[in-house]
Parts: structure tokens; C-alpha cells; sequence
């Protein structure tokens, strides 16, 4: 059976082929959020049909999850992230016990039972500081693009204390820091800490080993060993971190179509 | 009359208005069709919302949205007004113990922003006085005064402090300030009785010092001496006492009415119209006669409901407990949208729905009341009592609604949900909820239907 699942987040949208019987990806694409999020949503479905060479009549089932989830007019059915991050972390991981999300404008922390039900949930999508939203601010500030940031905050000998609770206002405070003569690696370094900081925050007193990070932001290395010393735990980063929301909408709509089934 | 219980929005009253008085419906003087408050009152939020069809309903929605009419018919006729703020529950009991005061809570005007969108223009009073939305919303309490466009002056201005919210004490502060001269009376911080102690009972078990009761008690012996001047005349025992059972047949009636709510196997009365109903514990509505009859017509027509076997939503709804009201009343709507249903509420004011002892002398059994107030109690305790009720009403999920600025929010629900997560293991969703939530929906619907999923995931395991 063949599935799809799109995941149209607040930055960009995420889809997937998935064939349920060999558990494979047929084809995945992603492409910047934008204003006309239904018509984007349709475009990056079709170039999905079309590199994986499926014919729309042979998808069983789609899946829309992400915030504009409900836009996506041609899915079977909607799912929230939470239920989707963690069905496609677990299908990648099947031991995960503590799920970070991070991603351009929110973050998650899902805990799951030991049989990979979500246990609970927490979110921040109210506040940039937490977010893949402070690094690009912080990147845009320093004049580095945000793929040399990881690299950039290894180089970190004393990693800046960045006390801001807001993005806006540390951005400020990474102003006066640069005039201070503080150097950049340790800037960034000191932005990957409070990142983790406030996704620790998330977690409260209840974080269940092993712990697997997922989201665009899992891409920069050095986020998973700021979240690692923060946390005092090892953190693994899953394999292409930007599809699990919609490989878990394209595992979920397989399970849909199968209780569906006369 | 009666028909298929439904959500229906403001237009769809409009026929079914018709329909209930082409058979026969009965209303009292404040009656009348909803969509003049939309029309004629600006409360230009009912247009978004979707409201229980029964006739019951109607009258306590009738009934809330004419306070203002019944407040200024009350100056008319003389009865002294008494603006009782920030107890929730303890005061009006006291005041309408005399024939010819009427309470009434300026409090409520934080609501005002959220039914009118903001066209009421409160929050921007506020804001000129420099009570900004660093502040709870109740600061448009601030504008209703000024403008007296909700709420008459009262004659008598009665506020607790110590113990209660800093939010709502600077807002207080700045109102007597402008020449609304408050009578302050002081509530402590609840604390157990130490050993060797004098402690008073409560029923339900709860334990106070005895020299805590006694100075609330004072205090209300205080606020009893200037409502006698104001009513002209002395407040008998008796008179408080048969003032406490008035108080306690609302409350009765609220407890049976929660109770077959939160336990019906599908919800008899939606979200919204509980919390506007649990609303009337502290207020009734300026008028405890009319709130006690709209709220027992309302539970007349839940029992039917429940013994028919209607109600709204599914059988399997997610039970969601439910913490602190919110702004955007849209929001108890969105429960129901995302397949969940109400099956427990702490409001921040349980104490009005407790019964009010009456085997204790009056003025007694008032100030342990008063000290059972959960904003004057640790997080911790109410965290307990928070506890204790999603087990009692078998509850999968909890809600804690934090209402932005609200000083009391900052970090209790980080112990209610720490508390949850220990004794019961259940998922938690906090939400912050500005007046008019709109630009949140998704937001708030992404968190609601995220909650659900996980309810019912876990219902297999």
C-alpha cells in the first residue's frame, strides 16, 4: 500500500511517499512555506506523484499534519505533529522514549511509552527564543550563513552567557556583545546553549532516555551536544530530521486505511 | 419545547427563538431573543459563538447579558449597590443578606473586551492610566468605572487584599486612587494550624488556625458595620444566616448540576454554557433570586437530558479537566471542535461552590469560606484538590488555561502540572488566552487536538 504524507509547516512543506509493505520511502520533497499555502501544498504532492512515478490513483490515503495542516484540501484526513513526529521517530527509532522537535518556529518535547504511545506533550510556539528563529536571527546579525553556524560555535573556547529570554531583545544583547569584543564562535556558541536552555525548559523533571532530536534544526550538529549538556543525557539526531513529521502522516494514514478496510 | 440537544450559532437562535415561543415559551422580564445584545449591546463576539438551543440556556445567557440593564434599574429604585471585588464568592453572600443592597462583581468587566472585541474601548483607558497589558485583563475594570458605561458607581466599594492577586491589588490601588474610595479588608495566607494550635474545622476536612478564622472574621465584621450603614439598618444573625442558605441553594444546585455534567456518559450541557452557569456561584448575576431560578431550570433540563440519553459530542470525548477561565469565551467552543468535553473545572474560585456551613454561627462559617479560597492557599493545595477531582470524575487529560498577565499564572501551573503528571500520569496542556484568541486558533487547535489524540492513543494501552 502507498501513502502519502505532507507535514505543512510554518517555514516549509514536507511530503512523502511511503510504502507500507517494505517500510520504504519512495520519494520526498520540500519546499519553503508560503502565502498560498494550498496551492503549494498541491504543486509539491504532484512533483512527489511524479519523481516517484505513481500515478494519484495508487495512493491509498493521505495524511496532512503541521499547522496548516487543515489547508491541505485534497488530504483524506488531518493528524497534529505531536502524533505524527512521534510515529515517524518511532518508525525510524523504534526505542525512543523522549522526542526534541525543533523547528523554524516552534519546538516540541513528546514523551512516549515504552510501546510508542504518546505518553505526554509539550510546546512552544509562542516564543522565538527555542526556536530554528533565533539562529537565523542570530546569523543574519553576525553575517554568517546558517549552515557555517554549527561549524562556527565548535571553534567556541568560552561560550557567551546570553541572558535574554526574548529574541528580539537578545538580539541586543548579542549587539553589545560584538562591542564588547566578544568573539563571534563564542556568540553563536553561547545562542546554541540558550536555544537548548529553553527546550530543556520543556521538559520539566520528566526526560526518559533514549532521547531523539528531530526537526529542521537537528541538521546543525552542535544543537544535539548543546541539548546533550544541557539535558546531562546523549542525544541521537534521526536520520533526515526535517521528514519525520510526514513520514509519521504517511504511517498513520497506512494504519487509517488498513482499520478502514472492509 | 424541548428538542435534539445542538450547538446552534446566533442566527440559527433566531429561528429557534421563534419556534420555542410559537410553543409556548414563558420567559421572565429580561427575556427575549439573543441577537439583541448582538445588535442592540455591541457584544459582537456571540456572532462567533455556538450555544447550547435550549430554552434554559437562553435564559441564563438572557440573564447574564442584562446585568448592566438590571444594575442601573436597581440606582433607579433606590436598592444601594456594593461593588464587591476580588473574594470571589464570600462578600455578596453577606450583602444580600439585606433587603435592599444588590452586589454585583466589577470584576466581570474583564470579559467586556472579549464580548465586545475590544470595541469597548476598556483596555485603552487602562492602558492611559498606565495599567498596561503587562496586567491581567481584569484591569478593564479600570475603563467601566471611568466611563460607567457597564455599571452604575456602586455606593459601596469592597476589596480584599493581602493574600489575593498582585495584579488585581495595583489595578484596586489605582482605582481608589481616581476617586473610588475602597474599604480594604485583609485576607491571609492559609496556612495549616501548627501544633498545639486552636483549629477550626472545615467540612471536607480541611483544617484552619483558629487565629486566621478569627481575623477574617473581623475583617468581615468590619465590611458588615459599613453595609448597615449604607442599608440602614443592622444585620441580624438570623437575617446572615437565612442569607447563607439563599447562597447555598445556588450553590447546591450548581454542585448537582456539575456532578451530572461531568459524569453523564455524554456531556448533557456544553462547555461554554457550564462555565457561564459556575460563573453565577460568585456573582449570581446581581439578582440571587433569578440566578437561582435560571440555574435550576438549567439543571432540570440537563436531568432530562441525561435520562433520555442526549447530549453533545460523542460518548468517547476526551474528559478534559479544566483550569482557570479564559479571556476568549470562543475557546470553551474549540474544546468540543477537537472531540473533547468538560468533565471537571477549577475556575480559581472552588470556595463559591463549596456549601457555605450552616451548623457554624454565620460570620463564622463565612470566614473559613473565605479562607478556603484557592488564591489564597499554596499552588500545591490546589494542585491536591485539582488531583482529587480528575480522579473523582475520571479525567484522561488536563487543560490549564493561563490567562496573559495574570500574576497568580506565572508559575502555578508548572504545579498543577508537575502534581498531575506525579500522582496520576496523565497529559497536560498549558494554553495562554488573550481576550479575543483569533489570531491563536490554530495554535490553540493544534494543542487541544494534539491533547485528544494522545487521550485516546493512550486508552489502548
Amino acid at each position: 500500500m502507498i501513502t502519502a504524507g505532507i507535514d505543512a509547516g510554518s517555514r516549509a512543506i514536507k511530503a512523502v511517499l511511503w510504502e507500507s509493505e517494505t517500510g520504504r520511502l519512495l520519494a520526498t520533497a520540500i519546499i519553503d512555506q508560503g502565502v498560498a499555502q494550498a496551492e503549494l501544498a498541491r504543486d509539491i504532492y504532484q512533483n512527489l506523484l511524479q519523481t516517484a512515478a505513481v500515478d494519484p490513483s495508487r495512493v491509498a490515503r493521505v495524511v496532512a499534519t503541521g499547522y496548516g495542516r487543515n489547508l491541505v484540501d485534497f488530504a483524506t484526513t488531518t493528524i497534529t505533529e505531536i502524533t505524527c513526529h512521534a510515529r515517524g521517530v518511532r518508525c525510524l527509532a523504534p526505542d525512543v522514549r523522549t522526542i526534541i522537535e525543533i523547528g523554524g518556529q516552534d519546538s516540541k518535547l513528546i514523551r512516549l511509552t515504552a510501546s510508542g504511545a504518546v505518553r505526554d506533550f509539550a510546546m512552544n510556539d509562542r516564543c522565538a527564543a527555542g526556536t530554528g528563529r533565533f539562529l537565523e536571527v542570530v546569523a543574519n546579525r553576525l553575517q554568517i550563513p546558517l549552515a557555517d553556524l554549527s561549524a562556527l560555535a565548535e571553534k567556541s573556547r568560552k561560550p557567551a552567557a546570553i541572558s535574554s529570554m526574548c529574541v528580539v531583545f537578545a538580539e541586543t544583547e548579542i549587539i553589545g556583545l560584538l562591542a564588547g569584543g566578544t568573539p563571534p564562535e563564542d556568540i553563536v556558541a553561547g545562542i546554541h546553549s540558550a536555544v537548548a536552555t529553553r527546550v530543556a525548559a520543556m521538559a520539566g523533571r520528566h526526560v526518559d532516555s533514549p532521547i531523539y532530536f528531530t526537526g529542521g534544526v537537528a541538521l546543525i550538529p552542535r544543537m544535539a551536544s548543546a541539548l546533550s549538556e544541557i539535558l546531562g543525557q546523549p542525544i541521537r539526531t534521526v536520520e533526515r530530521p526535517c521528514f519525520t513529521g510526514a513520514l509519521g502522516a504517511a504511517v498513520l494514514a497506512a494504519s487509517q486505511e488498513l482499520v478502514a478496510q472492509p | 419545547m424541548s428538542a435534539a440537544p445542538r450547538q446552534i450559532s446566533l442566527d440559527e437562535w433566531d429561528d429557534r427563538y421563534r419556534e420555542l415561543h410559537a410553543s409556548g415559551l414563558v420567559e421572565p422580564a429580561y427575556g427575549g431573543p439573543l441577537r439583541r445584545h448582538f445588535e442592540e449591546g455591541h457584544d459582537l463576539r456571540l456572532r462567533t459563538l455556538r450555544f447550547d438551543n435550549s430554552a434554559a440556556s437562553l435564559r441564563l445567557w438572557n440573564l447574564l447579558l442584562t446585568e448592566e440593564d438590571r444594575l442601573r434599574e436597581c440606582r433607579r429604585q433606590g436598592r444601594k449597590l456594593v461593588g464587591t471585588m476580588k473574594d470571589l464568592g464570600t462578600v455578596p453572600v453577606m450583602a444580600y443578606a439585606f433587603p435592599n443592597l444588590t452586589a454585583f462583581y466589577p470584576d466581570g468587566a474583564w470579559w467586556i473586551p472579549c464580548v465586545m472585541e475590544f470595541s469597548d474601548g476598556l483596555l485603552r483607558i487602562a492602558d492611559s492610566l498606565g495599567i498596561d497589558d503587562s496586567f491581567c485583563p481584569v484591569r478593564a475594570m479600570l475603563g467601566a468605572f471611568l466611563t460607567e458605561a457597564h455599571f452604575p458607581r456602586p455606593d459601596l466599594l469592597v476589596c480584599s487584599v493581602g493574600a489575593t492577586c498582585d495584579d488585581f491589588s495595583c489595578i484596586a490601588q489605582r482605582l481608589n486612587g481616581l476617586g473610588f474610595p475602597i474599604l480594604w479588608w485583609e485576607i491571609p495566607h492559609r496556612r495549616p494550624a501548627e501544633s498545639g494550635e486552636a483549629d477550626f474545622l472545615m467540612p471536607g476536612g480541611m483544617t484552619l488556625p483558629m487565629a486566621q478564622v478569627g481575623l477574617v472574621k473581623s475583617e468581615l465584621a468590619r465590611i458588615q458595620s459599613a453595609m448597615e450603614e449604607l442599608a440602614g439598618e443592622r444585620l441580624a444573625e438570623t437575617m446572615l444566616a437565612a442569607g447563607i442558605r439563599r447562597a447555598n441553594r445556588v450553590r447546591r444546585c450548581l454542585e448537582e448540576l456539575r456532578r451530572r455534567v461531568f459524569m453523564a456518559d455524554q456531556s448533557p450541557l456544553p462547555a461554554l454554557e457550564l462555565l457561564i452557569a459556575e460563573m453565577m456561584a460568585i456573582h449570581f448575576c446581581s439578582d440571587q433570586e433569578q440566578a437561582a431560578q435560571a440555574l435550576e431550570e438549567l439543571l432540570v433540563q440537563v436531568r432530562a437530558r441525561v435520562e433520555s440519553g442526549q447530549g453533545f459530542g460523542s460518548s468517547s470525548a476526551a474528559r478534559i479537566y479544566w483550569v482557570n477561565p479564559v479571556s476568549d469565551l470562543r475557546v470553551m467552543n474549540l474544546l468540543e471542535d477537537c472531540g473533547a468535553r468538560l468533565c471537571g473545572t477549577d475556575n480559581m474560585f472552588c470556595h463559591a461552590l463549596d456549601l457555605i456551613p450552616e451548623n457554624l454561627p454565620p460570620l463564622d462559617a463565612l470566614a473559613g469560606m473565605a479562607l478556603m479560597d484557592p488564591m489564597v492557599g499554596s499552588a500545591a493545595e490546589r494542585a491536591g484538590r485539582i488531583c482529587q477531582e480528575m480522579q473523582a470524575w475520571r479525567c484522561e487529560g488536563l487543560v490549564i488555561s493561563r490567562i496573559p498577565g495574570a500574576s497568580h499564572c506565572a508559575w502555578e501551573g508548572q504545579i498543577i502540572a508537575d502534581l498531575v503528571h506525579d500522582r496520576l500520569d496523565l497529559p497536560v496542556v498549558e494554553l495562554e488566552v488573550p481576550p479575543v484568541a483569533d489570531a491563536f486558533q490554530s495554535s490553540l487547535r493544534s494543542r487541544l487536538e494534539a491533547l485528544v489524540e494522545t487521550i485516546i492513543s493512550r486508552r489502548t494501552l
